[in-house]
Order: C-alpha cells, then sequence, then structure tokens
C-alpha cells in the first residue's frame, strides 16, 4: 500500500461522504467617472483546502473528474487570452495560489458594457450553460449604474437534478459583488445591497444556492449624486 | 454424464427416507406432508436459488407480513392488476410454509429458466388467472398454462407449481452444421456482390439438405442436450426391475421415433420451402437491387426465428414434462449442493462451478472460450441469515486441490498480537486486518499465475511461461523479502480528532476595499494508524536515511516525517519493536514511542482481528456528533447524517479458515437496538425509505 492508496482509504472513509465545502466567489467593480474601470474576479476555495488537496489527489469525486492542476492552469491562461482580444479590454492578469486554493483574473474596460457577455461566452468555452443573464451599464450623463439580473429557470431544474451529495458543494458557498464608484451614491435599488460608510462603495452578500434557485435577485440600479 | 448405479442407490436412498418420513409423521402427528420441491430439481441444475418459506415467515408472522407497509403494497396491487380483493398473501394459494426453488439448466444449445413454487391451495392459485378457461389445458390433476408468445410454460397440479422459460443461444445457431440439423439456417445479410462469390453459402445449404433424412438427425430434434443428458425413466417401471441403463436407453428411442412421426412432416414441408427460396436466390439475387435483397433477408430472418422459438417450444415442452414427472437423479445426490446448505438460512444460492459458468458463456467470448481462466474453482454458494441480532451474508468458494493447498499455505498466518494493543475500541470508527504469509505466497504466486493464465496463453507459451516463473523465483529470495515484510498489517482509525487549520478571506474597509485575513477554523479528521511487522529493518532504514538526505523525510526523536506539500494532512512513521507504524496524529505517534499509549480492545475486535486472515469493521456509532455541523454545510444535514449513523449498527467482514477445499467470508450488519429481527428491521427500512 503506498502513500496514495493510503489517502483514497482515508478520503472515501471520511471525507468524501461530506464533501461540503466553503468557498467564496467576489466580484468587484470599480468605476471611474469618465466611465472606465476596473474588474477583480476572485475565487477562493482556502476554507476548504484540506478537502480539496485531498480531492486533487484522486482521479475522479462522485462521478467527477478532478481537474489537475495543470489543466486548471491551462484554463486559466485560455479565459485570459480571450479576454486580451475582447473589444475594449485591457490590462489581463490573473494569479492562481495552489496553497490556498484561490483564483483571480482581473482587467480594465472601456465602458462597462463591454464586460456583459463576457463570462457567459468564458463558460460557454468549457461547454458551461450560464446559469444568468446579466448585463451591465452606465451611463454617464444621468450618472446612474445599472446591473441587470435575470436568473435562469434551467439552472435551477439542472442544480435540482444533481444528487443530494452533489448539492451539498455548494451548501457553504457565497457570492460577494462590490461596486465602487469616485462620486458618493445617492441611493441603490436593491434592498439586499449595503452602502459603504464612505457612501462611494455598494457591497451585496448572497448564498450560491439562493442564486441558483432564483430566491435572490441581485440586480441593482445605483444612482450616484450628481 | 450419467451414472448407472445412481438411480439404483438413490431408490433405495429413497425408500429409506420415506420410511425415516412416515416415522416422523406418526411422532409429529402431522397430516399431510408434502415432499420439498427440491427433489425436482435435476442434479445437472447450473444455478440453485432458494428461498426459504419457513425460516422467512418464523421471523414474521404471515399476519404481520400482510399488514406491513410492503405486504399491503403487494396486496393491492395484485387485488388492483386483477380486479379482486386479496387480504393475504395465503390468498395467492403457495405454501409458505415450504421452500421455493429457482434453477436454470445450460448447455450449447438452449438456457432454461426455471422456478418452483409449493402450493397449498390450486384453486386459489389459479384465482390469479383471468379468463383461465381458456387458457388452461387439464390432463389428471396437472394443468398447464402457456403464456403468450410460447415463449413460457406455466404447469401445476395441487402441490406445485413450475414455471420455465427457454431461450436459445444465438451462438450455438450460428454455427451452421448445428443448426442445419435442426432445419435452421444461420442467415446473414450480404451485399449482391459477395452474394454472388460466397461459395459457403452453398456448401452449407448443400449439408443442410444432405442430411434432412437422417433419422439421427430427427431424433436430435427431439431431445436437446440437456435432456438427453438426464436419465429418462418415464417408461421404466419403477420397481427397477429391468437393467435401468437398458430401459433408458430405449425409453429413449421409442419416445423419439414416436414423436419424430408427429413433427417430422411439419419439418420436412418447412425445408422444402427454405429450399425453394435457395434456388431462387442463387438465381436472381445478383440482378435484385439492394433494397429487395435486404427485404428478402428480413423475411428469411423472421422465419428462421419463428423456426428456432418453435424448437425452443418444443424443447421446453419437453423439459417442463419431466421435471415434472420428476423421475430422475435430482440435485439432492449432488454433494457439492447438499453440503452447500444451512437449515438456518433464509435464503441460498449455489452455482454449480465457476469454471463451468465460464466455459458455458465461452463460445460467445470468441476463441477465448477454451481457455478456462476459471481452472481450479469449482462451486460458489451464498447464504443470508436473519436473526434478533444482524443480517449475516455467508459466501464459499470451492477449489481444487492443488489451488486450496496454495492458500492453505499462504493464509498459514496469524496477525501479530502487538497489534491489538492500538485499537482503541471505545472510539474505533473501523480497522482492516490482515494476515498472510509473505514467503508462502511469493512461492504460491507464480503456481497460481500458471494455472490460471497457462491455459489462457495456449500451449506454445508453457515453456516461456516456466521461464518466467524460474526466474521470479531466482531474482527474489522470498525469504528475505519475507523478513522486511512479513504479510500481516493492521489498518485502525482510532477516532476523530479536530485541529485547527488557517484560511484565507477577506475583510472590507470603510470604502469596501478589501483585505485578505488570516483566519483559523476547526477541522475534524481521522486519525489514522497503519502497523506492519518487519524483523529486518535494514533496507527501511537505508530508505530512511536516503529520504533525510533528500529532504524527504524529516526526523525529530524516532519519529519521521514525511515532508510532502501536496499532502492534505500530516504523516508520521517510525519502527519499534519489529512493528513499522504509519499515522497522521503527531500525539498517537508519541503515545506509542513512549509506550504510553492506552487503549482497551474489546474482546469481540479482539478476536475478530486475530482468528481471521482478514477483517474488516465499521462502527458508525462512534462518529455520531463528533463531526462539528458545519462542516456538513448546515445543521440540518449533520442532524440527518448523525441520525442515520446512529442507527447503524456494526458492519464487519470476516474470511473463515479454509475448510477442505472450501474458502469462505461473512459479512455482517448489526442491526440496532429496538428491533425485534432483521427481517422486521428491513421492512422498516424499505417503509421509510419509500415515504
Amino acid at each position: 500500500m503506498n502513500l496514495k492508496q493510503f489517502y483514497k482509504l482515508l478520503l472515501f472513509l471520511v471525507i468524501v461522504p461530506i464533501l461540503s465545502s466553503c468557498f467564496e466567489v467576489v466580484e468587484e467593480i470599480s468605476m471611474r467617472n469618465d466611465g472606465t474601470g476596473d474588474v477583480l474576479l476572485t475565487i477562493n476555495l482556502s476554507q476548504s483546502k484540506t478537502k480539496i488537496a485531498s480531492v486533487m489527489l484522486l482521479d475522479s469525486v462522485q462521478g467527477y473528474k478532478v481537474p489537475s492542476k495543470q489543466k486548471i492552469q491551462q484554463e486559466l491562461a485560455e479565459a485570459v487570452a480571450y479576454l486580451k482580444k475582447a473589444e475594449g479590454i485591457t490590462n489581463v492578469k490573473s494569479t492562481a495560489d495552489f496553497n490556498n486554493y484561490i483564483a483571480t483574473i482581473s482587467f480594465t474596460f472601456k465602458d462597462v458594457s463591454n464586460i456583459n457577455n463576457i463570462t457567459k461566452n468564458i463558460l460557454a468555452r468549457q461547454k458551461i450553460k450560464a446559469t444568468n443573464t446579466s448585463s451591465y451599464s452606465y451611463n454617464k450623463a444621468a450618472k446612474t449604474f445599472s446591473r441587470k439580473y435575470q436568473s435562469v429557470s434551467t439552472a435551477k431544474t439542472e442544480f435540482n437534478k444533481l444528487k443530494n451529495q452533489d448539492k451539498a458543494v455548494f451548501n457553504g458557498a457565497n457570492y460577494t459583488s462590490i461596486y465602487r464608484f469616485e462620486t458618493p451614491i445617492a441611493s441603490a435599488s436593491n434592498p439586499l445591497s449595503n452602502l459603504s460608510k464612505t457612501k462611494k462603495a455598494v457591497m451585496l452578500k448572497s448564498r450560491i444556492t439562493d442564486l441558483i434557485n432564483g430566491k435572490i435577485n441581485v440586480s441593482n440600479q445605483i444612482q450616484l449624486s450628481k | 454424464m450419467e451414472k448407472l448405479t445412481s438411480p439404483i442407490k438413490y431408490n433405495y436412498l429413497n425408500k429409506m427416507k420415506k420410511l425415516l418420513i412416515a416415522l416422523v409423521i406418526l411422532i409429529s402427528a402431522k397430516l399431510t406432508y408434502a415432499q420439498d420441491l427440491v427433489k425436482k430439481i435435476p442434479a445437472n441444475a447450473f444455478t440453485v436459488a432458494t428461498i426459504k418459506g419457513n425460516n422467512v415467515f418464523k421471523l414474521m408472522f404471515v399476519k404481520d407480513f400482510n399488514e406491513s407497509f410492503v405486504g399491503k403494497k403487494l396486496l393491492a396491487e395484485t387485488s388492483k392488476s386483477l380486479d379482486k380483493n386479496f387480504t393475504s398473501i395465503e390468498d395467492f394459494g403457495i405454501n409458505l410454509d415450504k421452500n421455493m426453488y429457482y434453477f436454470n439448466q445450460l448447455n450449447d444449445s438452449i438456457t432454461y429458466n426455471c422456478f418452483l413454487i409449493p402450493l397449498k391451495d390450486a384453486n386459489k392459485f389459479e384465482s390469479l388467472i383471468n379468463n383461465k378457461e381458456n387458457k388452461i389445458n387439464t390432463n389428471g390433476d396437472i394443468r398447464t398454462m402457456i403464456l403468450p408468445d410460447s415463449t413460457s410454460i406455466i404447469k401445476w397440479n395441487n402441490n406445485m407449481m413450475y414455471f420455465v422459460t427457454g431461450s436459445i443461444k444465438s451462438s450455438f445457431f450460428a454455427d451452421s452444421v448445428k443448426s442445419a440439423k435442426y432445419g435452421i439456417k444461420d442467415v446473414r445479410f450480404q451485399s449482391k456482390y459477395d452474394y454472388a462469390n460466397d461459395s459457403a453459402v452453398v456448401a452449407v445449404d448443400s449439408t443442410y439438405i444432405t442430411t434432412i433424412d437422417e433419422p439421427v438427425m430427427v431424433e436430435d430434434v427431439e431431445a436437446p442436450p440437456v435432456i438427453k443428458a438426464k436419465v429418462q425413466k418415464k417408461a421404466v417401471t419403477k420397481k427397477g426391475a429391468i437393467s435401468k441403463a437398458k430401459a433408458k436407453k430405449g425409453s429413449a428411442k421409442r419416445k423419439a421415433t414416436a414423436k419424430a412421426k408427429k413433427v417430422q412432416p411439419k419439418i420436412v414441408e418447412e425445408e422444402e420451402a427454405v429450399i425453394m427460396t435457395d434456388t431462387m436466390g442463387d438465381d436472381t439475387t445478383v440482378t435484385k437491387n439492394y433494397d429487395e435483397q435486404y427485404d428478402e433477408y428480413q423475411k428469411e430472418r423472421a422465419e428462421q426465428d419463428a423456426k428456432m422459438k418453435r424448437l425452443a417450444f418444443v424443447w421446453m415442452t419437453e423439459q417442463a414434462d419431466k421435471v415434472f414427472a420428476g423421475n430422475y437423479e435430482s440435485i439432492e445426490n449432488n454433494k457439492s449442493y447438499t453440503s452447500s446448505l444451512d437449515n438456518k438460512a433464509i435464503a441460498e444460492l449455489w452455482v454449480s462451478s465457476l469454471q463451468d459458468v465460464y466455459n458455458s458463456i465461452a463460445p460467445e467470448f470468441g476463441t477465448y472460450g477454451k481457455a478456462g481462466i476459471m481452472k481450479g474453482y469449482g462451486s460458489l454458494n451464498a447464504k443470508l441469515f436473519m436473526d434478533g441480532k444482524s443480517f449475516r451474508i455467508s459466501t464459499g468458494l470451492e477449489l481444487a486441490k492443488e489451488q486450496a493447498d496454495a492458500y492453505k499455505k499462504i493464509m498459514n498466518r496469524k496477525l501479530n498480537k502487538k497489534f491489538l494493543k492500538y485499537v482503541d475500541s471505545e472510539k474505533a470508527i473501523g480497522f482492516m486486518g490482515y494476515s498472510i504469509d509473505t514467503k508462502a505466497y511469493l512461492e504460491e504466486f507464480p503456481k497460481l499465475i500458471k494455472q490460471t493464465y497457462g491455459s489462457f496463453l495456449g500451449k506454445s507459451l508453457d515453456e516461456e511461461i516456466e521461464l518466467g516463473i524460474d526466474l521470479f523465483s531466482i531474482l527474489l529470495d522470498e525469504e528475505a523479502v519475507s523478513e522486511v515484510i512479513k504479510g500481516d498489517a493492521l489498518f485502525v482509525i482510532n477516532g476523530l480528532n479536530s485541529k485547527d487549520v488557517t484560511y484565507t478571506s477577506y475583510e472590507y474597509d470603510d470604502d469596501y476595499n478589501r483585505k485578505e485575513v488570516t483566519k483559523t477554523k476547526k477541522e475534524t479528521l481521522p486519525d489514522f494508524l497503519f502497523m506492519f511487522s518487519s524483523e529486518d529493518n535494514r533496507l527501511m532504514n537505508k530508505l530512511i536515511k536516503y529520504g533525510i538526505n533528500k529532504s524527504y523525510v524529516s526526523v525529530k526523536e524516532n519519529i519521521y516525517k514525511i515532508e510532502e506539500k501536496k499532502s492534505p494532512v500530516d504523516i508520521y512513521f517510525m519502527i519499534k519493536d519489529g512493528i513499522v507504524f504509519f499515522g497522521n496524529s503527531l500525539i498517537e505517534m508519541q503515545s506509542i514511542s513512549n509506550n504510553s499509549f492506552n487503549a482497551s480492545p474489546s474482546k469481540m475486535h479482539k478476536n475478530l482481528l486475530a482468528k481471521n486472515n482478514f477483517s474488516f469493521l465499521f462502527n458508525a456509532k462512534n462518529l455520531v456528533g463528533k463531526v462539528p455541523s458545519e462542516e456538513f454545510g448546515g445543521e440540518e444535514t449533520a442532524k440527518k447524517f448523525n441520525e442515520t449513523l446512529g442507527k447503524m449498527g456494526n458492519v464487519y467482514m470476516k474470511s473463515n479458515p479454509i475448510k477442505g477445499n472450501l474458502v469462505s467470508a461473512d459479512i455482517s450488519a448489526e442491526i440496532p437496538n429496538g428491533h425485534e429481527n432483521a427481517l422486521k428491521y428491513l421492512f422498516s427500512l424499505i417503509e421509510n425509505a419509500a415515504k
């Protein structure tokens, strides 16, 4: 019995049956008054790093193939390459920390509408159907920022088709979106969103399961003070 | 092949048995006696499965069954589908105190799947059949019903019901010479080009034409191999005055000719039809277009299929008559079968021989068929037991003597007794122990390989295999290897421990700018311990030295740590008292090192580990409440998980010592307290699952 087999035995005994993991997805957009801005997308799995490290030693878990470190890096690189070619997008960077299992992608946009469809297209390249339709717009004259979000009903049905143990993976997962501005915010339409002390940023936190199930809508209409 | 003496012996035994039975009846004052249906199962049955009604309904009265969720559902569904009102399973007319059997018979041309069900009330049984007047054919007290499509036959009298369904093996009729004997052609679709050039087709046809008139072939139609191999005593007087062997042959022939008269004209007619299409085919196919050819092929194919089906039906009818008459050597005379039985079992399964199974299905595997990869493996049996404490499945496999002797040598080792003190029964979630004799294993292994693969690779490779085996023996010093790894090992999880783990998260300032922060959380991980005996540590020590030099291993006192960044847990190891330990808990390792490891193995655990070559135990109860609910992703999941675990008793497995040529193993699952017995518990589980 070598070490790898050891781990496998161990994993099957205790870790795998309760594979609920905590992870967070953070989406940050910093808008400048001229309509340009920066995006930082983060996926942080460090809370589950023991489990991830264990899972990474396996070929597959609960019937899903576990991607190798190389595969993850390659896909991240593909996403970066795609972004670099996208209209109005510059300064694309990515990081991947395999000790803490945190990955980020950041870039600068000319207009916030440049990022519409980007996530969808990236997901589509990985043959994943997007779970929502989301679009951003910024009106310089009216000083309004809006995010229109519509959860896709098929996402919910697909999710409900999953086995309970697979659903559990999303149980402790959170989604955070932060929008920062140079001008103070007068109002934000989504009651779930919080205003920062300086009134220059809006934060909205939700559970990923609520998003998938359509329980929470993250649409927001933000009016900046004139 | 038939044993000439067995029928006489059988009859004698039968008389003795009847005498005994008469005595038993007198003593127990039972007025009715219906014999066990096992007598109806032919000696050459391949698989026999039994459900022991008596033992089942000892655990659960019929009344309780009727009132159970499963019982109610069964009664409601049958009532609904037959438009009747059943209130008890006794309404089906089945004798629930007797054994029910399934068996099958295989040969190269047909497989029979058969059920033998004891009846208590034939009228009640018949009430299950709708419009029975049109379907049932009565002959004396025997009633027969042919199922639609003629694929199965049901036959019954007042005491038993017999169901048979037969399926023709297509591989048999793919052999054109064989199929021609039965007036069946192997039809294959060929395009006009190769059809015209294919002389093989013509050749086959000619064989088939020339063989029609041969009487031998007609006899073959009447008596498919399975039946032929059996003792036919129908025409024989039961007193046994005539020599059995002679009578058997005679009766078979008489019967065959008698039936041949009836069936022959029909067959000839069919054959003529085939010949006609053939000649037509030869003349015109070349000019016909593809579609027409295909239609013709389809038509011909359907014709041949219908013929095969008719043949199967003829064979099945004959088989059913024979089984019903039951005048032949029964499976009761098969020692392998009888020795596999256990009075206390609820259900039993017996498969005659893995070697035979393999060989019988092998033709479908093509050329590998001839290789007896299963050589040396005999009959297989499995028994299910249920009682007030547990479920138990016991399985056994018969080996050829050579094989069994090899395994006996390999199994000739017990687990190192010193291992036992490291099992903490109070906390242990599970363990697995095994012990084999490494030296014997290395010596026997090449022989076993040769036996299994030798025939597989064919005679031509014999010398090479021999050479390989010798090389293996020369290169390996079995004795020396067995000093390094004695062959016994124990893996034990002595509970769960939580430890602090750091992770990265974010905090946000007044402007919602994020700041990376390091937080800690508790994580629960199993503490495992793995140990094996080793008397020669030189190799290990060299490996450790190498590991330290290359910084794969670090050392503190005499405990080594594997420096592997990818590992989700720390792994420590050490060598002490001729045992190599591996584990993920430094505390446990330290306590082993300074002899302060405090554990008390229970008697049950000690026995399980020490007395068997292989053992496994999982005690779910020790997991209850040990994992914090956050790790389940919520209170609710945690509660469910703990509830399920709390209801589970010990699950364990063990290998038994080899008895004679039989290797066997048991798997048991204890039932939780508060349940009368395993069967009732099983019913409650089904009910819960259905809710």
